[in-house]
């Protein structure tokens, strides 16, 4: 009886207390540090310490010096290389699980994600191990007398292969489960309409995939352009990353307002690539009925 | 008829496996027949609408659409259109974008593209609905844009694939004539795979009928449904009782058979001799029904009590209990005077009406 009176408050204090704990937990443990650093972003920093002098100087050296701005690009341009890599080799992987996986489609799909087991620590030392001057590659082409790959040792190409395995599979996950949905007898309707597999794909396969693509791309694009470890590990001396200027600032230089402006900027970058792919997402377009249609 | 054919199907052969889906099949189809492929499910006949679209590859055998060896085409050089069950039109592309997809991948140019756009629109009778997305459509108005998108390019030959499967009862009869409109008005020969018996005959000229992979019957459509060539013709076509006797005399087109105690005369359709246990297949609407002596100048002849009448709508069953026990069902008018429940009726039916199979003519 006890219970049935509860199920009979007030809607509004059923509400709350239903909403009520994850809401607290959304403003306390997000809304709240986000805040403060935009706050912080807007004050200076001085002896460590941080002075509440409202100024926009922190945004005129982040965009304005090209000390920063340098790595503000490269980042932006590490992140679409490792997305275009990993969108170009998603994809037809992705396909031929899709089309002709079988009954071990599940299998192979779950397989990309086995590199989770570990942590990313661990997998960052392991690429690495296979990379670097004393690495499996290297070592072996020296074994074999030839000279070794000096383009892999610490450099950024070594960083990207390094993020390109880290994130390839929401790439494909994506593609993939965007293709599950995909009926391939559109295909067939479309070669006997005249059109050559190629111009199916284009006018088909890709157009009614594009959402799930998109997702992908913002999938893998975030966290590379977000990415401090691998950097770190696999770049080298060019490596450093605008993520890794940011949390020089947290750190040993103690410029927490600088920081905390970069940190603004990264975030407005991401929502920014965010917004143009969905500009490019025209839900009819896309095949998408809505639910229910 | 051979000069002339468009389609030509010679000794196709297709398998799956262990299972045969076509098996031998030669076929020819003229250069405006509406031709249907009359069979069950799992019989093939997909399979062979698919082969002859170039989606399938047979393992042997040879297809021709129009004088040219197409057997080693892909589907996109053949020229055809193709209607599938499930409509499949492009969710992302406009009425319009999808009727004249053939035509941009012909690379025709926009004018041109607008200019057959506006004709097939008023055609289907889809005016002014070019600009709407397939989801926005009902059934019918999606299966008139799947016939709109395959014949737009004027094919050499439409394949349709059940087109009428997935549509409620009413709408199918209303489509059935629309779609026989387009194949007359157009003279392009269609192709028309279905499992449905009526649908076959409302709207073909000729059909064939498929079983196991392998084709019983080619003939037009009255010759299939009047003189079925073998046995599982006689009881996948019409709506027949099966009587099952045993074989007494034949006089070559004749045969006299003995069905539990009375005695039947049919035609001699299969290899049936005098003593073989035989099928005699009754088209229901073929016999008459009356007291007494109504039926009496017909050939075939038994006394029987009217179990049971069900009212169709335009027609009834007749469900009456023969004097040897057996049921016989039996068309006829909603009302037939001095028929009613358990009243005593004549039934008597002409020998063209009754083809009758050896048992061993082959599994129906």
């Amino acid at each position: 009886m006890k219970a049935r009176r509860a199920l009979h408050l007030d809607p509004r204090v059923r509400f709350a207390a239903l909403v009520g704990p994850g809401a607290l937990f959304i403003v306390l443990f997000l809304l709240l540090p986000l805040l403060s650093i935009v706050v912080f972003s807007f004050w200076r920093t001085e002896s460590y310490e941080l002075i509440a002098d409202w100024n926009v100087d922190n945004y005129g050296s982040v965009l304005g010096e090209w000390i920063y701005l340098k790595f503000l690009l490269r980042s932006l341009a590490m992140a679409a290389v490792v997305s275009a890599i990993c969108l170009v080799y998603a994809w037809p992987c992705a396909y031929l699980i899709a089309k002709h996986g079988g009954r071990y489609r599940i299998v192979l799909v779950l397989l990309t994600a086995a590199p989770f087991l570990t942590g990313i620590l661990l997998r960052v030392t392991a690429m690495q191990q296979i990379l670097g001057p004393i690495g499996l590659l290297n070592m072996a082409l020296m074994e074999l007398g030839l000279p070794p790959v000096e383009a892999l040792m610490y450099t950024n190409i070594a960083s990207a292969v390094g993020l390109v395995y880290l994130w390839i599979p929401f790439m494909l996950l994506a593609i993939y489960l965007s293709l599950f949905n995909f009926n391939f007898e559109l295909l067939e309707v479309a070669k006997v309409c005249g059109a050559k597999p190629w111009r199916a794909f284009l006018e088909v396969t890709w157009p009614l995939n594009w959402m799930g693509t998109a997702i992908g791309i913002v999938l893998v694009f975030i966290p590379t352009f977000a990415a401090s470890v691998t950097p770190r590990f696999l770049g080298g001396p060019d490596g450093s990353m605008f993520v890794n200027r940011l949390e020089h600032q947290f750190g040993s230089a103690g410029t927490w307002a600088l920081g905390s402006a970069m940190g603004v900027v990264m975030c407005i970058a991401s929502l920014v690539v965010i917004f143009l792919l969905w500009r490019t997402v025209r839900l009819r377009r896309a095949g998408y009925t809505g639910a229910g249609a | 008829m051979s000069d002339q054919a468009i389609l030509r199907i010679e000794a196709v052969e297709k398998r799956f496996g262990a299972v045969r889906a076509v098996d031998g099949v030669s076929l020819e189809i003229g250069s405006r027949e509406f031709f249907a492929l009359l069979g069950p499910s799992g019989s093939g006949k997909t399979t062979l609408l698919r082969i002859v679209s170039g989606l399938e590859a047979p393992d042997r055998g040879r297809v021709e659409i129009g004088g040219t060896d197409v057997t080693a085409l892909p589907p996109y050089l053949r020229r055809i259109g193709m209607v599938f069950q499930d409509f499949l039109l492009f969710p992302h592309r406009t009425v319009a974008e999808n009727i004249t997809f053939p035509l941009k991948m012909q690379g025709r140019s926009a004018v041109e593209r607008e200019e057959q756009l506006d004709w097939i629109l008023g055609f289907v009778r889809m005016e002014g609905l070019g600009d709407r997305f397939p989801h926005q459509l009902s059934g019918g108005q999606k299966q008139r844009v799947a016939l709109a998108r395959g014949l737009i390019a004027r094919p050499e030959l439409l394949l349709l694939d059940e087109p009428l499967a997935n549509l409620d009862r009413e709408l199918r009869k209303e489509m059935e004539i629309e779609v026989r409109r387009y194949q007359e008005e157009l003279g392009i020969p269609f192709v028309y795979v279905t499992h449905n018996q009526e649908e076959a005959l409302t709207m073909s000229d000729r059909m064939a009928v498929m079983h196991r992979g392998g084709l019983e019957q080619v003939g037009p459509k009255l010759e299939v449904y009047n003189a079925p060539a073998t046995r599982f013709v006689a009881s996948f076509v019409g709506a027949p009782n099966r009587l099952s006797g045993r074989a007494m005399q034949d006089d070559g087109e004749r045969l006299l058979i003995d069905w539990g105690g009375i005695r039947l005369v049919g035609r001699a359709a299969g290899s049936a001799r005098p003593g073989d246990a035989v099928e005699m297949f009754l088209k229901s609407e073929r016999i008459a029904l009356g007291p007494a002596a109504d039926a009496a100048q017909h050939e075939n002849r038994l006394e029987g009590t009217v179990r049971d009448i069900i009212f169709k709508g335009q027609f009834a069953d007749y469900i009456v209990r023969a004097d040897n026990d057996v049921e016989l069902v039996v068309s006829g008018p909603t009302s037939v005077a001095g028929v009613e429940r358990n009243a005593r009726v004549t039934l008597g039916w002409p020998v063209e009406a009754a083809d009758v199979f050896a048992v061993e003519d082959g599994e129906p």
